[in-house]
């Protein structure tokens, strides 16, 4: 019933023609909203930016390749003054594992000749190779006593 | 070999090798060179049994030496070897004091 008495026309035969009541737009309508994107294309272009990476990458690696001439030059004195002193050493400490090697070897024949005693046709001590090369005992062991 | 050992003679550990390796080098290398050329002949060790104990005497002989007339120099040298595990670089004052003691020549 109120909204009869609100919405009235004068006039009106039932409340099917009653006038709408809407919250609507003001006469001639709203301002007009842009709502179109509009970034400004500025800055380097895609060559610039190619070119620039580009430029430093190779001033990158040109630095680490002087870097690396230089760290090279700088151990190569190093490690020579290293590997002389090795150089200097190594057949004094050969010559000391040979003789210890030969007292052992020569303990290893008697044993062996003692144990293939009765062996018909075996002869006492090594080459087990033909080459004519000396190699050394492959028993997979260098030094049992030791371990 | 045992007859080159004596009681107060220096222990050729690797740190007393290391450090006398520039004299070692330098007087012993006839005997080195020598010995390396018959064992590249043949590596049969019984055949270069001479020559090794060459090798031995003399850098025993050497490091008897060194041990007598440097003596201090040459126990820090090898101290610091010892202490650094053979890193030349870490022991530059120690060597300077050693090769000033006993000159290369």
């Amino acid at each position: 019933m109120t909204e009869a008495v609100i919405r009235n026309k004068p006039g009106m035969a039932s409340i099917k023609d009653m006038p709408l009541l809407q919250d609507g737009p003001p006469p001639g309508g709203f301002a007009p909203v842009r709502y179109a994107r509009r970034i400004p294309t500025q800055g380097p272009s895609a060559i610039a930016i190619f070119l620039a990476t580009f430029g430093a990458f190779a001033w990158g690696m040109y630095q680490v390749g002087q870097g690396n001439k230089k760290r090279r030059l700088m151990n190569r004195v190093i490690k020579e003054e290293k590997y002389a002193a090795r150089r200097a050493i190594l057949p004094l400490i050969q010559a000391e594992e040979d003789e210890r090697f030969v007292k052992e070897w020569r303990k290893y024949l008697e044993d062996e000749a003692r144990i293939m005693k009765n062996v018909p046709g075996w002869k006492v001590g090594e080459n087990v190779y033909n080459s004519g090369r000396w190699m050394p005992p492959a028993t997979g062991e260098l030094r049992p006593e030791v371990w | 070999m045992a007859a080159n050992v004596s009681a107060e003679d220096p222990v050729p550990t690797s740190a007393v090798l290391m450090a006398a390796s520039k004299q070692i080098g330098l007087r012993c290398r006839n005997e080195n060179v020598a010995f390396l050329k018959c064992k590249k002949k043949d590596a049969d060790p019984e055949k270069c049994l001479d020559k090794g104990r060459d090798v031995t005497r003399c850098v025993f002989s050497l490091l008897r030496d060194l041990h007598q007339k440097c003596n201090k120099e040459m126990d820090e040298y090898s101290r610091c070897m010892y202490y650094h595990t053979d890193e030349f670089e870490l022991c530059r004052k120690e060597q300077e004091a050693f090769e000033k003691a006993c000159p290369l020549e």
